[in-house]
C-alpha cells in the first residue's frame, strides 16, 4: 500500500490520489526551431529503475496538485509538495 | 428567495431498518444556510482576512479544524479557497484579488451519528476515524465511493457529511446499504 503524505491533509491513501505525469519534462524555449528538442518533449519520457518525480492530484482530497518523489523499484515514497512551489 | 429542495428529499424516509436491538447509525439531512466559498491567488491571506474579520473569524481555521463563530463556520480547504456556510450572501466581497462563489445549490449535507458511526465511516473511506485521529470541531476532505466529500465531526460520535449534490443519492445509497447491519434509524431533516 502506497501511502502519501499530502501537504494539506496529511498522511493519506493512494486510493485517493490520481497520477498525472513525469514532473521532470520541461517544455522547450518557445523560440526553440530545432525539432527533437519538441519531440522528446511532446513523447519521449525517462522510464528509470528508483526515484523519479511525479505530479499527482489528490482528486478525493484538497484537490490540489502535488509533485512527490516516488521510488518506481520499491513503491517507496520520497519528498511531497504543492506543485505550485516547485520549480518545473 | 426559492425554497432549497434537497436533493435527497425522497431518499431519507424516516423510519427504522436494518438488523434489531439498538440503531448502531442515526442518519438524517440538514438544510445547507449559504454556502459560500472564497477563492484568491498569491496573497489569498490578504485578500481574505477582512471578509474574515467581518464574519467575526480570525484565519478561517486550519487545514483540520474548522473554526466557528456564531452561526458561522469556516473550512480552509486548500491554500487560496475557504469554505464558509451560515454568513449569508458574500457577493459584495468579491474584488480582484478575491472570487465568491455560491455553493449553497451545489452541495448536500448528511448527518451521520450513533455508536456506529466511526465504524462505518472507517469502512467507507480509507481515513482514520477513531476518536483520537478524528475529534470534535476536526474535519477531512476524503473520499466515499470515490465522491469526494467534507466531512466534519460535530460531537463524539457525530458528523456532518457535505456531498456534491449530483453525488448525494449515491454517497446516501451507500451509507444506507452499509449502516444495515449495524441497525439503521433514519431521522427527519433537521
Amino acid at each position: 500500500m502506497i501511502r502519501i503524505n499530502c501537504p494539506v491533509c496529511g498522511l493519506r491513501n493512494e486510493t485517493e490520489f490520481t497520477y498525472g505525469a513525469d514532473a521532470n519534462v520541461q517544455r522547450p524555449e518557445m523560440g526553440e526551431e530545432d525539432t527533437q528538442p519538441w519531440v522528446d518533449y511532446v513523447f519521449n519520457r525517462e522510464n528509470p529503475r528508483g526515484w523519479h518525480r511525479e505530479y499527482w492530484h489528490h482528486a478525493q482530497g484538497c484537490r490540489q496538485w502535488l509533485v512527490l518523489e516516488r521510488n518506481t523499484l520499491t513503491h517507496e515514497i520520497g519528498s511531497c509538495q504543492l506543485a505550485r512551489g516547485v520549480e518545473a | 428567495m426559492a425554497e432549497m429542495l434537497s436533493p435527497l428529499h425522497t431518499k431519507a424516509v424516516p423510519g427504522r431498518y436494518g438488523a434489531a436491538g439498538n440503531a448502531g447509525v442515526t442518519l438524517s439531512t440538514r438544510p445547507i444556510a449559504n454556502l459560500w466559498q472564497i477563492a484568491g491567488w498569491q496573497g489569498f491571506g490578504d485578500a481574505a482576512a477582512p471578509v474574515l474579520a467581518a464574519l467575526g473569524l480570525t484565519d478561517g481555521g486550519s487545514y483540520r479544524r474548522s473554526e466557528q463563530s456564531g452561526e458561522v463556520t469556516a473550512w480552509r480547504i486548500a491554500p487560496d479557497k475557504i469554505l464558509i456556510e451560515g454568513a449569508g450572501d458574500l457577493s459584495a466581497h468579491t474584488s480582484d484579488d478575491l472570487v465568491t462563489l455560491d455553493l449553497g445549490h451545489a452541495r448536500a449535507a448528511i448527518t451521520l451519528s450513533g455508536p456506529a458511526a466511526r465504524d462505518l465511516l472507517m469502512q467507507l473511506s480509507a481515513v482514520d476515524c477513531t476518536p483520537s485521529a478524528f475529534g470534535l470541531g476536526e474535519f477531512m476532505q476524503t473520499g466515499i465511493h470515490h465522491v469526494g466529500v467534507l466531512i466534519q465531526c460535530t460531537g463524539p460520535d457525530n458528523f456532518d457529511v457535505l456531498v456534491p449534490g449530483t453525488w448525494a443519492e449515491t454517497v446516501w445509497e451507500v451509507l444506507h446499504d452499509n449502516a444495515l447491519p449495524h441497525g439503521l434509524n433514519i431521522d427527519e431533516a433537521a
